[in-house]
């Protein structure tokens, strides 16, 4: 039998122009520039094959990848302790895992800088060891990780949390350690979670501009990238860039959600 | 084998009041109580997965207060079965053997062995959500066997499956228990599955254990008015004893008098039981020394099968089971005046209040 569509009624008609001006706005602003940049196809290509262009590119994403890596294995362990356990003071820890979503950029940048540069309380005594943050590889990574925490860490609590309890408690009675209940258990019905958090935290740490250059403004990071274009050479050096970074960054996504899509498919039904 | 000494827990708004209990090896006992009584969470408490706040768990006469669950070789069984949805049937029941480090061949060995016995080795290679519930049920209790636990905690394992599933489950239930020796303890809220299955029970209420002993025991003489409540009694009626010969206590019921066997001294307040079926119906006064009979209208009349209820109004209501067969001869209709006669050792006094 042929399943009948429901007659949209006013209110979702109304409700759905309403929501296309948010998607039409992006739509908008993604084909303006589109249109522009392909009018000039050698210079896009030329731009895109630039070494440094190339560099900024890879180091971003890399830079995102390690952040993401670190969060994985030290956003895990606090995603569960937040999931699972009730303590004194457990808002002041949820607080303090959002922080960084409220905090102006800027703002996260000097925190981070005065902890990590050369005379910082983190940043001094690694230096002494020749573990250099300030305009170094290792200050984009700490950055990227201090602000993109927060969306890796909730959206893995969620995921645990919809792990139902029991399934961990049968575990454990069957033999396994509460270490090899979440590993075995907890965290591959939480994969979905883990990918999403982690596409959201790394989206989050390669969009990331100013907490970066207060730290390392080289190498340079897309963002740090763009900007010096644009206050040196002009709207169509840094466009063209910008261009460059937004196809590279669609071809990302598309990749990561793909394969997202084929994890964790126990996540709906559990 | 399980033993709770005065066992406290709060969790969350919930508490577990002043808790004893014994299970004693090889028994079946059940957990009786209404929903949100707090069963789950003494079977939690036995598996390790819930700290007691004061008093202390034993489990085969040793302290188990530091005992993680992993070490506790208690095999618990949840309503919902908790297969991990992750694996296959095969990977579920080896879960627990893998845990143990066995060595593969001997995890395929046992696997199979239960897959076997359990008569479920075509679900070997499937996922657990596209199974029914009679066939999680069965693995959810093959994989909690699969490690050879001496202790199985079932937490309402009938209660989402069909009658008749359910009937033949009851059976293997027995079969397990007798067959591998296995001390059960089993949380329902249904007085049916007790009676089949218990060797012995523990009624619990509002977190608090409220009875606890032999299955006819506690049945038949409830100890309070609220456990009569809870196993069905189905005539509970509070009276005064107004005097007391040699064991023969007379209570005042409303205006009405019953005699019960009771050592009870008159004044006190009492809770009279009585069971439906226990109560015979006449149309002439038929009574003897040590029955009682009570003059009644017939309210209502409720055919259950072969039975029928007949509710009864004695200047308060009174419930008696009988055959179609006595409604015949007796020509009983509602609104007729009747007879209800039982005698004196039928009466069961509870108390009126309070916990045993």
């Amino acid at each position: 039998m042929r399943r009948t569509r429901p007659l949209p009624d006013r209110c979702l008609i109304s409700f759905a122009l309403i929501g296309s001006l948010i998607v039409g706005l992006t739509v908008l602003a993604l084909l303006n520039m589109t249109v522009r940049e392909l009018a000039d196809i050698p210079h896009v290509i030329r731009v895109a094959t630039e070494t440094r262009v190339i560099d900024s590119i890879v180091t971003t994403m890399g830079a995102g990848a390690l952040a993401v890596v670190i969060l994985i294995f030290i956003g895990t362990p606090l995603a569960y302790i937040l999931a699972r356990t009730n303590f004194a003071g457990k808002g002041v820890v949820e607080s303090l895992v959002d922080l960084p979503v409220m905090l102006p950029h800027t703002v996260a940048g000097i925190l981070v800088y005065i902890l990590f540069m050369q005379r910082g309380l983190i940043g001094a005594p690694l230096d002494a060891v020749g573990f250099i943050f300030e305009d170094a590889f290792p200050g984009i990574v700490i950055a990227m990780l201090f602000v993109s925490s927060p969306y890796y860490i909730n959206s893995v609590r969620e995921g645990i949390e919809k792990v139902p309890i029991h399934l961990e408690n049968v575990a454990r009675t069957l033999g396994a350690s509460r270490f090899h209940a979440v590993l075995r258990i907890v965290l591959p019905l939480s994969s979905r979670h883990i990918m999403n958090g982690s596409i959201l935290a790394w989206g989050r740490a390669i969009g990331e501009f100013a907490a970066i250059i207060m730290i390392a403004y080289y190498p340079m990071v897309i963002s740090t990238l763009i900007y010096y274009r644009f206050t040196t050479g002009g709207l169509k050096e840094s466009s063209t860039v910008a261009f460059v970074m937004i196809l590279a960054c669609f071809v990302a996504f598309i990749m990561l959600r793909l394969i997202s899509r084929a994890l964790g498919r126990y996540d709906d039904r559990v | 084998m399980i033993e709770f000494n005065n066992v406290c827990l709060q969790l969350g708004d919930f508490h577990l009041h002043d808790v004893c209990l014994k299970v004693g090896k090889g028994e079946y006992y059940f957990i009786l109580g209404p929903s949100g009584a707090g069963k789950t969470v003494i079977l939690e408490a036995i598996a390790g997965l819930h700290a007691s706040d004061s008093g202390t768990v034993r489990i085969r006469g040793k302290d188990a207060g530091a005992m993680s669950p992993e070490k506790r070789n208690v095999a618990l069984v949840y309503q919902d079965y908790s297969l991990f949805p992750h694996m296959t049937v095969y990977d579920n029941i080896a879960f627990g053997l893998r845990m143990k480090k066995l060595p593969p061949g001997e995890i395929a060995r046992r696997v199979h062995e239960l897959l076997a016995s359990f008569g479920i080795e075509g679900l070997k290679d499937r996922h657990p959500l596209t199974m029914s519930g009679g066939e999680q049920q069965r693995v959810a209790i093959a994989r909690a066997l699969a490690v050879e636990p001496d202790i199985l905690l079932l937490d309402e394992p009938l209660a989402a499956l069909d009658p008749i599933t359910k009937e033949t489950f009851i059976g293997e239930l027995r079969d397990l228990h007798r067959k591998h020796g296995l001390t059960i303890v089993q949380v329902t809220h249904s007085r049916g599955e007790a009676l089949q299955l218990a060797t012995r029970v523990g009624v619990i209420i509002e977190g608090s254990l409220v009875a606890e002993g032999e299955t006819a025991t506690v049945f038949a003489r409830p100890v309070t008015k609220q456990v009569a409540q809870f196993v069905g009694v189905d005539n509970i009626l509070d009276g005064v004893v107004v005097r007391n010969h040699d064991g023969i206590a007379d209570i005042d019921v409303n205006g009405e008098e019953i005699k019960a066997q009771s050592d009870h001294d008159p004044g006190d307040s009492v809770t009279v039981c009585l069971r439906a079926e226990n109560v015979g119906l006449s149309r002439a006064d038929t009574g003897g020394e040590m029955k009682n009979v009570l003059k009644g209208v017939v309210t209502d009349l409720n055919p259950k099968g072969p039975v029928v209820r007949v509710g009864l109004d004695c200047g308060f209501p009174l419930a008696a089971m009988v055959f179609q067969k006595t409604i015949d001869e007796l020509k009983l209709c509602v609104g007729d005046t009747v007879f209800a006669i039982f005698d004196a050792w039928t009466v069961h006094l509870a108390e009126p209040e309070g916990v045993c």
